[in-house]
């Protein structure tokens, strides 16, 4: 097996950023996080499918010797899991904006006490008046 | 034949595709997806008596030969999973439209809810690793849906803990899944059982069996990754709380047990250890949790997460015995506290509000409705001979058999904290004097407690008829466990040939 440190790294960077990201109260650094998170897992998929030049992959010509490629199958996965948490980014956004627009909060906290007079609902209603 | 694997999961999908063609809520639309959650209950038992006739269906997708493709295997655990995620879906849909006239239905409310069920039913069925992500997946995106859709902002509030963890989950078993497919090269389960065992002992192995226990246990709600639960399920509408308090939960532990009965060897006994004494923390931690609450919903969500406890607690005990007990456990489980929340709702309609401090008189106004609370919650803490009981004698029987006493002593104080936490329902709903609210039981709550009996009626039956559940439940123990035949059933799907072309 080659040398993986880096993308070990990278994926401990990038899913430590993206978890303290999610913890956080504020809508935006929750949509962040969350595509910080996933593309961190899609690194952990990219780096099993191997290197070219080292790692045999799964693939055999049909004389059944070995190709020097990378695995196509891990390539998929990612492929499958990055339309999936496009749509889950999709949803997110549009919940988030959603709460926005009616609460005109940004925050978790914005969510519990009345709406605060300010913000999107106020341009709202100094439009339609 | 072995196509009929793929009905559970392309049914509702058509089904839902259909309901968004028609857009207005109206009394012919619910009538077909009432036809469609009943042809899921109808398809569902068949495969269940196929299945005990014939051995599992299992469906090579595209045709591909098995290591390499997808695969859909429907054993015995699988399809009793399927009947009942139909029939709970059947009986909480019409209580639903028993509640309010469909001109009131929210129009995305049956397409997210048939999705839903599409994403269960696929994460029952699949035979491989990676398509249990894309099924759990499908289903969190629904219920992600279904959670926020008629939510207002407070309530929205509850839904987002519930969205970030499971974020948080799905990118989790993402990982897993790649991590899987480095240690073995394949991600088909019965791929996984057969190099498993050359890697007997290996620690990595018990890593990993640590991540897909972290991955799923967040989904069952097990402690200390339970905190979601009690705080989402409350938010949502009564006919979908108790869809998703009987469903959704029990996902997660059918698939810990398909993952440590069925995938990864039996010899990994630290992790088994770990499974039950998380249980036992899960079963008292739950049972507490509810005795500071006041909401009906709010108790009733606490119990799923103690009774999680007790179904896990067998999982971690890992025998067949044990299995036995989860298995006919999971099924007790399911009606009853789907019919428990249903009741839940009845007296939220009936008071206004489920808060028991402002509730009473419910069972001079709704005598069958105290019937049916009565007789399930008693079920739910174990009262001979109603369903519940039966389960949790078997849950004890093995733990006395495998001398862990400590889990024991935990289960059946749990068990008592149950018996507490509803008599406190019971009390303050039913048995206490009217508040000075009136007490309003219409036509609609009349029709919505015919669904909940119908409900006390399959939880009776399957109290009374424990004999009959119990050999079901015993053979889906065994083929579980049976991880040969299950390497067998599904490599011998290469020798059936489908008619055309083969890749």
């Amino acid at each position: 097996m080659t040398n993986q440190l880096e993308a070990a790294v990278l994926v401990a960077i990038l899913a430590t950023c993206g978890l303290y990201l999610c913890l956080s109260r504020r809508f935006l650094r929750m949509l962040f996080g969350f595509l910080l998170l996933s593309n961190a897992a899609n690194l952990v998929l990219l780096a099993v499918s191997g290197d070219p030049t080292g790692r045999r992959s799964g693939t055999i010509r049909a004389d059944g010797s070995a190709i020097l490629s990378v695995d196509p199958l891990p390539q998929a996965l990612i492929l499958t899991a990055i339309v999936i948490g496009f749509a889950v980014a999709a949803f997110l956004t549009v919940l988030l904006y959603r709460l926005y627009t009616d609460r005109a909060t940004t925050t978790l906290d914005g969510l519990q006490v009345d709406p605060p007079r300010g913000g999107a609902a106020q341009r709202e209603e100094e439009k339609s008046t | 034949m072995n196509n009929a694997a793929a009905i559970p999961i392309l049914l509702p999908i058509g089904a839902a595709l259909l309901t968004l063609l028609r857009p207005k809520p109206s009394q012919a639309r619910r009538a077909f997806v009432t036809c469609a959650f009943a042809a899921l209950l109808v398809v569902a038992l068949w495969l269940l008596a196929h299945v005990a006739d014939h051995g599992a269906v299992v469906l090579r997708v595209g045709g591909w030969p098995v290591p390499f493709g997808i695969v859909l295997v429907v054993d015995t655990l699988a399809a009793i999973m399927l009947a009942l995620s139909a029939l709970t879906a059947l009986a909480c849909s019409l209580y639903g439209f028993a509640e309010e006239p469909s001109a009131q239905e929210h129009p995305l409310r049956l397409p997210l809810w048939l999705f839903l069920i599409a994403g269960i039913n696929l994460s029952f069925v699949t035979g491989d690793l990676f398509n249990l992500f894309v099924a759990f997946e499908v289903m969190l995106l629904a219920s992600y849906g279904l959670l926020t859709l008629e939510s207002d902002a407070r309530e929205s509030r509850g839904a987002l803990p519930y969205l970030t963890i499971n974020l948080v989950g799905s990118a989790l078993f993402l990982a897993t899944c790649g991590l899987t497919y480095s240690l073995f090269g394949t991600l088909n389960f019965a791929e996984i059982i057969v190099r498993a065992d050359q890697l007997s002992g290996d620690p990595r192995l018990t890593l990993l069996g640590l991540l897909l226990l972290l991955v799923f246990g967040l989904k069952a709600g097990v402690f200390p990754l339970y905190y979601w639960l009690p705080n989402s399920y409350p938010i949502l509408p009564a006919p979908l709380a108790a869809f998703y308090a009987g469903m959704l939960t029990k996902v997660g532990v059918y698939v810990l047990m398909r993952i440590f009965g069925t995938v990864l060897p039996p010899t990994e006994h630290a992790l088994h250890q770990l499974i039950a004494w998380t249980a036992g923390v899960t079963m008292i931690v739950g049972v507490l949790g509810a005795v500071g609450q006041s909401r009906v919903q709010v108790i009733l969500s606490y119990h799923i997460v103690s009774q999680i406890g007790f179904m896990v607690l067998a999982i971690g005990l890992h025998s067949v015995a044990a299995f036995v007990a989860a298995i006919f456990y999971i099924i007790h489980h399911i009606i009853v506290k789907s019919s428990l929340f249903l009741a839940g709702g009845i007296v939220i309609r009936a008071n206004g509000t489920d808060d028991l401090a402002r509730t009473g008189g419910l069972w001079q106004a709704a005598p069958w409705l105290g019937l049916f609370f009565l007789l399930q919650a008693m079920s739910l803490a174990g009262i001979p001979p109603l369903s519940g009981f039966w389960g949790k004698l078997m849950i004890v029987q093995e733990g006395f058999v495998q001398r862990e006493w400590v889990l024991v002593t935990l289960s059946l104080v749990a068990s008592v904290l149950t018996m507490m936490s509803m008599l406190k329902i019971w009390l303050g709903a039913f048995w206490k004097k009217p508040p000075p609210a009136a007490v309003r039981v219409d036509a609609g709550s009349r029709r919505m407690t015919a669904v909940g009996v119908a409900m006390l009626a399959v939880s009776l039956t399957i109290g009374l008829g424990a004999e009959f559940f119990i050999r079901i439940a015993s053979r889906a123990a065994h083929e579980t466990l049976d991880r040969a035949g299950y390497v067998r059933s599904v490599n011998d799907a290469n020798t059936t040939l489908y008619p055309g072309k083969h890749p």
